[in-house]
């Protein structure tokens, strides 16, 4: 074999590397930050959603709901193996994908990539909220778990700050998208939904989940800052709530998000 | 209309290390024109906007029926083929750049071959016994046929990869057309011995979860391929592989 | 001894076939593509491919293969080659089966057979409307898992420029180069399969590829390779003009019923949906009532330009008569035309569904090709050749369908044949020429690159194509062939005055091009000569002054090989194997 003289030449760039067939464990760990976010965490924020409508019940009602999760058996492994550090892998893997997505909205303005780029800044939004919501409400101030009684009263201070009351209603909304669109996600990726006309339907029903939560939540937020239950004492006694907690219960709508546990 | 001009600025790179720079062209108006034939008419009249004498350029074409899958680029931002952009569908100045996410050789030709190394990795063939008379194939009942025929219809434009957010440098993903070629070999009566393999090869580092679901690929693929359709397919294939792997230990 | 190593030349269905059976056999093949092979020519094939299968009970055979194909082909094919290829077909449509082709189906999940030209059997297996493209990647993946077994190696981006031939005149190798570094490389072998297709480039507009230029068999037929019937070149009935090239309207769309009409009077200004049946002629239907529509290509070409030229009926008076599939219903259409109609409607932006289609006849095939014997060996010992660049298996006129097998079966062919000739070759003395025609060809690049010329290569390409199509298509007058051929010196003479307006060396696709321009005109010296020495009408070679076939002085095979001398090749004419069926009148409007 021959080859004629020729002057050096210019090379080519290596590019986007092929698969590496079958090897790594990026697929567990991606798996896994997939399966969290509908179990435990989306588990729990319905959980936590339920337990903040209970606000509309008063804040009896609503400090006897935390003094009921604190009643949980192991509620302290409870909490750190299901909800913290699931959501603290969430989050952070969350942030690790989306650091190494590129979008390209500006040019494929297409739906499902709008929902691909707002599912990652409802997730930093999340991220952010959520980091500074559980140390203010579980680790900062009065503690909860010890002092049921003033659940109620520690959330309407902190909404009572009209920046916090703004940053908890966009929370609220964008965690119900993230997690609306999260089981929409879910259900594609895993193969749940194979079909485009099954993925629509499955749209329609993770979109009313997802208003239906985000509904439940703003509606729990306006329990603590309405005019119904101004005013709460730092700490309300919890032992008459038992017996008094329906009759208490009316109109008003009201109430949060915040420290369940 | 006699003398209607058309504009284009296209994105030149005279090599891999060269600077790009943006060139402006007018040229004559004809009916039925696409972007191919606009840089035909270049490569016979290689003379810039102002007057300035350039070289052709260079790019990938062949059939100019959309089905080789050669001429993929960018024009006006989206990545499409060529040879089926009307230059009467398209806003002036006509921007054409080559595509983003491979690397350059010139002009507007990149370099794909990540794509056909990655059909290798997932054994995207049927491992026949040979070639000599075997007798008929196995029945295929024409709905099957009709679920792998679109799957097959891919043309390796690459289209899919390039508007993916997740295909780059930092994921290495494989892009939907690999995947979606897992599964029409999988449904294969015979490409399915190899199922196993392939579906644990898509579980590899830049597999199958890599996908962000943007469902950009299904928007892009000129030959409308159930891309999604087929990544959810695929998706859900390798994970009970690796559960049944995990399992059996 | 090692194993024999083949150079394959071209990665579309002959040089993939070629290739798989190479690596079949132990040899080692080396696979040159201008191209990634996946984006073939081949890929472009819509129709399907015929083989006898008789899978619709009308007592099909191959033996009626044989004879629609040499009938079709007016005679003009060597009868051994045919027959084995009509015989060996349903064997290739069950391995591609095999080998995973989508094939359509029938309910109890058979293989599903369609009518197309030029015979009256459902012969025709097909894959949707993309039949070369399936056909193209089963045979892609199998070379793909050859090469990922080491087995094959590929050089795709590689242009083939020369065999390399030693002193006794025997392939030892090829030159190519690389057309992304520029680099010239030779590349030793035992043996060369050229597969590089058909020719269409010197037509300018056709329905071919860009990449089929006939460069490569021109360079072996300046080496001393013969090139036979040049002359026969197909055109398609139904192309779609267009401004870039020609693109294929199938054969399937009138084989699943579609209609070729125009309106019977000249300057009808209505709508085609609004001209009532009594005022539509569907002059094929009419001229042709055994096959109608589905009459051969040439039959159907010469029509359809005698309705536009002599009646002057074409469509708002524009060269285009109507091919009408809107009697047909949307899921039909669809289900087995889908794809086809996607790129009319696509590229013209008109509904076919909707409207009528507007067609006319383009370039389409190149019967004649490099001389090969019943071996698929040309006459220079060591160079094969395959698929549509070989003149073996069409005669003067290819039936629809017919050429997927043909490219196929030649592969299948040249592959083993080339490994045993290999086997039985001497080594070669010194380099095997190697170093002498490296020389060759880089004195070739470097005058090419240093010309300071002013002819533009593309301009000269247009006017080659414009002369090409004017007189050397449909029909064919002494008179412009020689016109015809004259221009063809010119322009020779114009490209030594060739000025690249690149003169880089990296992936210059202009130096490419002028390089392969030259080829394209001293290979259209051996179509237009054919033609002009063919005083006779055959297939689809029809000189209006000659209207009828005379067996007795041209049943035989052109013969052209290269002289230098500009009176252009040196032409001769070889009897016609026709030991099977002895040739008839072909007529096709009335019984065979």
């Amino acid at each position: 074999m021959a080859t004629a003289q020729h002057p050096s030449t210019p090379s080519v760039r290596t590019g986007v590397q092929p698969l590496r067939a079958g090897q790594g464990t990026s697929f567990l760990w991606r798996k896994l930050h997939s399966l969290l976010g509908i179990i435990p965490i989306g588990a729990f924020l319905i959980e936590h959603l339920l337990s903040n409508y209970e606000a509309l019940k008063g804040p009896a009602a609503y400090g006897a709901q935390v003094r009921f999760l604190n009643s949980l058996p192991l509620v302290r492994v409870l909490e750190w193996v299901f909800i913290f550090l699931p959501i603290l892998y969430h989050g952070l893997y969350g942030l690790y994908i989306w650091m190494r997505g590129k979008s390209n909205l500006v040019y494929y303005p297409w739906a499902g990539n709008w929902m691909y780029t707002a599912q990652r800044y409802t997730g930093l939004i999340a991220i952010l909220y959520i980091g500074q919501h559980v140390l203010r409400q579980r680790f900062m101030g009065i503690s909860l778990p010890e002092n049921p009684g003033a659940a109620f009263a520690k959330v309407q201070h902190e909404l009572a700050n009209p920046w916090m009351l703004a940053v908890y209603i966009i929370a609220m909304i964008a965690i119900c998208w993230h997690f609306a669109y999260g089981i929409w996600l879910f259900a594609a990726k895993w193969g749940i939904t194979p079909g485009a006309a099954a993925r629509k339907r499955f749209g329609y029903v993770c979109a009313a989940l997802g208003f239906a939560l985000a509904v439940m939540g703003l509606v729990s937020i306006w329990a603590f800052v309405g005019p119904k239950y101004k005013n709460t004492p730092d700490i309300v006694p919890l032992a008459a709530v038992a017996v008094t907690a329906s009759p208490v219960l009316s109109a008003p709508p009201a109430a949060v998000i915040s420290a369940a546990v | 209309m006699a003398n209607k001009t058309i504009a284009l600025e296209i994105k030149r790179q005279s090599s891999p290390d060269a600077p790009a720079v943006w060139e402006k062209f007018e040229l004559p108006w004809r009916p039925g024109m696409n972007v191919i034939s606009a840089m035909m008419e270049i490569a016979a009249n290689p003379v810039t906007a102002d007057g300035q004498p350039t070289t052709p350029i260079t790019y990938d074409s062949n059939c100019l029926e959309e089905i080789c899958g050669s001429c993929a680029m960018r024009i006006n931002g989206k990545a499409r083929m060529a040879c089926s952009a009307l230059i009467d569908n398209l806003e002036q100045p006509i921007r054409i750049e080559p595509l983003s996410k491979f690397p350059l050789v010139r002009d507007l030709q990149v370099d794909r071959s990540v794509l056909f190394e990655n059909l290798k990795r997932v054994k995207a063939w049927v491992p026949i016994d040979g070639t000599y008379d075997l007798g008929s194939g196995p029945r295929i009942f024409p709905q099957v046929q009709e679920v792998n025929y679109p799957l097959s219809n891919c043309i390796s434009c690459t289209c899919c990869m390039e508007v993916c957010p997740q295909f780059n440098e930092d994921t290495g993903f494989v892009g939907a057309a690999t995947i979606a070629q897992v599964k029409l070999f999988n449904n294969n009566p015979t490409g399915k011995v190899f199922k196993e393999e392939r579906l644990r090869a898509l579980a590899g580092d830049g597999g199958v979860q890599e996908c962000g679901y943007a469902q950009n690929c299904v928007e892009a693929c000129p030959k409308q391929i159930p891309l999604t359709n087929a990544i959810s397919d695929v998706s859900r294939d390798v994970l009970i592989q690796k559960a049944k792997d995990f399992l059996r230990g | 001894m090692a194993a024999p190593r083949i150079i394959v030349v071209g990665g579309g269905l002959a040089g993939l076939a070629a290739v798989i059976k190479i690596a079949e056999a132990g040899g080692s093949a080396d696979l040159f593509s201008i191209v990634p092979v996946k984006r073939s020519h081949s890929v472009c094939a819509q129709g399907g491919i015929n083989a006898a299968k008789n899978l619709k009970g009308e007592g099909d055979t191959t033996w009626q293969h044989f004879d629609d194909t040499i009938y079709g082909g007016d005679f003009l094919a060597n009868q051994t080659p045919v027959k084995a290829m009509c015989e060996a077909a349903p064997g290739i449509i069950d391995l591609l089966d095999r080998m995973g082709v989508p094939f359509n189906r029938t309910p109890e999940g058979l293989l599903d057979f369609r009518r197309f030209g030029g015979t009256l059997y459902h012969r025709t297996a097909f894959a949707g409307a993309t039949t070369g493209q399936q056909l193209l990647y089963a045979l892609d993946e199998q070379v793909r898992r050859y090469e990922s077994e080491g087995k094959v190696r590929k050089f795709e981006g590689w242009e083939f420029l020369s065999a390399v031939l030693d002193s006794k005149g025997v392939a030892r190798g090829i030159t190519a180069l690389n057309l992304r570094s520029m680099e010239l490389q030779s590349f030793p072998a035992d043996a060369i399969i050229l597969a590089t297709g058909g020719i269409g480039a010197i037509f300018g507009k056709s329905t071919n590829s860009v990449v089929c230029t006939g460069s490569a068999q021109s360079a072996v037929f300046q080496q001393g390779v013969w090139y036979a019937n040049g002359e026969f070149i197909q055109v398609h009935p139904t192309s779609i003009p267009g401004e870039d090239k020609l693109r294929l309207m199938s054969e399937s769309a009138r084989g699943e019923g579609g209609r070729v009409w125009v309106p019977r009077t000249s300057g009808d200004k209505r709508p085609p949906r609004q001209i009532p049946e009594s005022d539509r002629w569907y002059f094929l239907e009419e001229w042709y009532p055994k096959y109608g529509n589905l009459v051969p290509r040439d039959v159907a070409t010469r029509a359809i330009h005698k309705v536009v030229y002599e009646h002057q009926l074409g469509i708002d008076g524009q060269p285009m008569v109507y091919l009408d599939l809107t009697h047909i219903d949307r899921a039909t259409l669809d289900h087995k035309l889908g794809g086809i109609l996607e790129i009319y409607e696509k590229f013209v932006g008109v509904d076919p569904h909707q409207e009528p289609m507007k067609i006319f006849p383009g370039m389409h095939y190149t019967m004649g090709g490099l001389w090969v014997d019943f071996n698929q060996m040309t006459n220079v010992p060591g160079i094969f050749a395959a698929g549509e660049c070989e003149y073996q298996y069409h005669g003067a006129n290819r039936l629809g369908a017919n050429s997927l097998v043909s490219c196929i079966f030649g592969g299948f062919q040249s592959g083993p044949n080339a490994i045993s000739y290999a086997k039985s070759l001497a080594a070669a003395e010194g380099d095997g020429g190697h170093a002498a025609e490296l020389a060759r060809q880089a004195e070739i690049n470097s005058k090419l690159l240093n010309n300071q010329g002013t002819e533009n290569p593309f301009k000269l390409w247009r006017e080659l194509g414009d002369t090409m199509t004017k007189h050397v298509t449909v029909i064919r007058y002494n008179k412009g062939l020689q016109q015809a051929d004259e221009k063809i010196v010119e322009l020779l003479d114009r490209y030594r005055n060739v000025n690249l307006s690149d003169r880089s060396q990296w992936a210059n696709t202009s130096f490419a091009f002028a390089r392969q321009l030259k080829n394209m005109l001293e290979l259209s010296r051996c179509v237009v000569q054919g033609a002009l020495l063919r005083d006779e009408s055959r297939g689809a070679h029809y000189k209006p002054d000659f209207p009828d076939r005379n067996d007795e002085k041209f049943l035989k095979t052109t013969k052209a090989s290269f002289t230098g001398d500009v009176a252009g090749p040196r032409l001769e004419l070889e009897d016609v194997d026709t030991q099977y069926i002895k040739p008839r009148p072909r007529r096709y409007d009335a019984s065979k």
